[in-house]
């Protein structure tokens, strides 16, 4: 008797698993002890970068789901994730509020935020909804500039002490690795579960055609706006987990350039894909890195004089428009769409298709 | 009741330079249904290839000024041609990036050019100001406030009365269809980008002309966008007055709103208007309204 070949499912367990195979089982127990144990024998700069990946990573899975999967348009993922961190920075600093408490909190505070414009996306459709979230990120500089000083510390930001779990202080990079590492992995093993379920099918189906799902009976109203309110709520998490570890919250930081450069992650990675979130953000912000350190090398050479110290900005912004360009126009579904070319022509090995 | 005529009436005026620049969004979206962020970029391109042309090349005003419009008339063929043709008929979210990216990219490339310094961008007429009264107005804002009506004039007759203007109207309307009658689509879009680059150029000699500058006038792009979604993204009428319903609104918050909250409303006061108007008709003033078909 000859078995199957492939990989193949016995029961509905089995089938529904994130998880198939004993070698995916070995690999992922492997990556999961590699980033637990990272800050044991890496740098401090390592461990800076790392942190600021597993926070930019919330943000734009958060990102994927409310673009990548519901495909809204949002421009204002950045202004969200300010709301969280406000949000957060305050509820420690004024109310002593634990973070077990203040983080779901920022998150709750961002998504209402954010389903305003949820609920305007059933009505303004295309490049008005588009132009639309630009809108939050006015809003919220204004706010947060205007409120009462006492709240959020108006132009001069609001400063925040180290905060602490359980006795377990978060006042050095590797003890804020631990924290921002878990609410990643907990966070993105949520959106997986969410977009397999059904609300993530519902999701898929307003993307593809909002008329269509309206008549197969999917309410498009409560979706549109559930899909602004999660993607809100992951920058939210997102920027609770900055404010403690930055330690300093100031609305300048939340620029609607930081949400084109979450956009562009996505489009590197890949449109509707959890992996293709991680692939972007992983690449994006380590080839921000390099320029970051490269940039001022290559100011010494003094072949742009006139650019001066503005050559690390004007890089970024070249850097930022020319990959959204190409990976827009030559390669649409990113690279995770490569990545599984690749994966598959492995598996089929020596067949061609 | 002199400060708050002059918040009305420079408010009106910048309302209307703001209709300048959306007018620009407009062209382009009713030939290609494409937004162009990008669009304030291009207006400081145009400001930096005046200066280059006066100062450092040392040629006359008009020779500049004429260099300048063909420059910026190229500047929107070379992009329709190299980054929203291949993109024609893909999905909206493509066309809103595409136009960001190139926002960015762009001015990334302004600073490699120009730095970051603040440039002086030679007038093309005297800067002294108008005095109107007991106000006095920016000669250069009255210049293109007169400038923009007779433009949106110029544009909807040539949109609605004319045989070339009337084709890229069918155009706008639908693609394919237009294709099927025989109309030249290709030539109709690159025609529009072309017509939106000298719009910039024309409102960088009203704005920056006579001023100082540096590449953060492209954050004008942004301050237009409400006049452009008031009006609905294909209404050029619709434009004048959303220009002056945003910039009075501005004005007027400037005048009682400003010494309430120290100043800052009026930049986020469009905005607010924008939303709620967008929210009671959702393709703004003016815009068409397409019956959607699965």
């Amino acid at each position: 008797m000859t078995l199957p070949a492939g990989v193949y499912a016995q029961t509905y367990d089995e089938d529904q698993a994130l998880i198939r195979t004993k070698p995916q089982w070995i690999w992922f127990v492997a990556l999961i002890i590699f980033l637990f144990t990272l800050p044991l024998f890496s740098g401090g700069r390592i461990i800076g970068i790392m942190n600021v990946i597993w926070i930019t990573l919330i943000a734009v899975v958060g990102l994927q789901i409310n673009v990548g999967y519901a495909g809204q348009v949002n421009l204002g993922q950045s202004a969200f994730m300010g709301v969280g961190a406000y949000t957060a920075g305050a509820l420690t600093m004024h109310f002593n509020l634990p973070i077990w408490i203040t983080i779901p909190i920022a998150g709750v505070s961002a998504a209402l935020f954010g389903a305003i414009f949820g609920i305007a996306a059933v009505r303004v459709k295309g490049f008005y909804l588009a132009l639309t979230t630009i809108a939050a990120q006015y809003v919220f500089h204004f706010a947060m500039l205007k409120l009462p000083k006492a709240w959020f510390g108006q132009i001069e930001g609001l400063r925040i002490d180290p905060v602490s779990l359980f006795g377990f202080q978060f006042d050095t990079d590797v003890r804020v690795y631990y924290l921002v590492a878990c609410v990643a992995v907990l966070m993105i093993y949520g959106a997986w579960g969410l977009i397999r379920s059904r609300t993530g099918r519902a999701l898929v189906a307003v993307r593809d055609n909002d008329n269509a799902a309206d008549i197969i009976g999917i309410n498009v109203f409560y979706y549109k706006a559930l899909s602004f309110f999660i993607g809100a709520f992951y920058a939210g998490v997102a920027g609770a987990l900055w404010a403690y570890y930055i330690r300093y919250v100031l609305s300048d930081m939340f620029t609607l350039w930081l949400s084109v450069w979450y956009l562009g992650m996505l489009i590197v990675g890949g449109m509707g894909s959890l992996i293709g979130a991680i692939i972007g953000t992983v690449i994006i912000r380590l080839l921000q890195e390099f320029i970051t350190y490269f940039g001022p090398l290559i100011a010494e050479l003094g072949i742009m004089p006139d650019t001066g110290g503005a050559i690390v900005f004007a890089s970024m912004n070249m850097l930022l428009g020319g990959v959204i360009i190409i990976f827009v126009i030559f390669e649409p579904r990113g690279l995770v769409h490569r990545w599984n070319i690749i994966k598959e022509s492995f598996r089929i090995w020596p067949f061609p298709h | 009741m002199a400060s708050l005529l002059s918040h009305l009436i420079s408010g009106a005026l910048i309302g209307l330079l703001y209709a300048l620049i959306a007018m620009g969004f407009v062209v382009i979206y009713r030939a290609g249904r494409v937004f162009n962020f990008a669009q304030g970029e291009v207006v400081v391109v145009s400001a930096f290839l005046i200066w280059t042309f006066v100062q450092p090349w040392g040629l006359p005003m008009w020779l500049s000024l004429l260099l300048a419009f063909s420059a910026s008339f190229l500047i929107g063929l070379v992009i329709e041609r190299i980054i929203l043709r291949p993109l024609v008929g893909e999905e909206l979210f493509s066309l809103v990036m595409v136009t960001i990216g190139l926002l960015v990219f762009i001015r990334g490339l302004v600073l490699v050019i120009w730095g970051a310094d603040v440039h002086f961008i030679p007038p093309a007429f005297s800067i002294k100001g108008v005095k109107l009264g007991p106000i006095m107005l920016d000669r250069g804002l009255v210049y293109g406030g007169i400038l923009t009506i007779l433009m949106a004039v110029l544009f909807s007759w040539f949109f609605n009365h004319t045989r070339a203007g009337m084709e890229m109207t069918a155009v706008a309307e639908d693609h394919q269809i237009a294709l099927s009658l025989g109309l030249k689509v290709k030539r109709s879009i690159a025609a529009a980008w072309g017509i939106s680059g000298v719009l910039c150029t024309l409102a960088a000699v009203i704005f920056v002309g006579g001023k100082g500058m540096t590449f953060v006038v492209g954050d004008i792009g942004m301050a237009a966008l409400p006049v452009a979604l008031l009006a609905g993204l294909e209404s050029i009428g619709g434009l004048i007055l959303a220009g002056l319903i945003i910039g009075v609104s501005q004005g007027l918050a400037e005048h009682f709103l400003d010494p309430m909250f120290q100043g800052g409303v009026g930049e986020v006061f469009p905005f607010a208007v924008m939303i709620v108007i967008l929210l009671i008709r959702p393709t703004g003033l003016f815009g068409w309204k397409t019956i959607e078909r699965i």
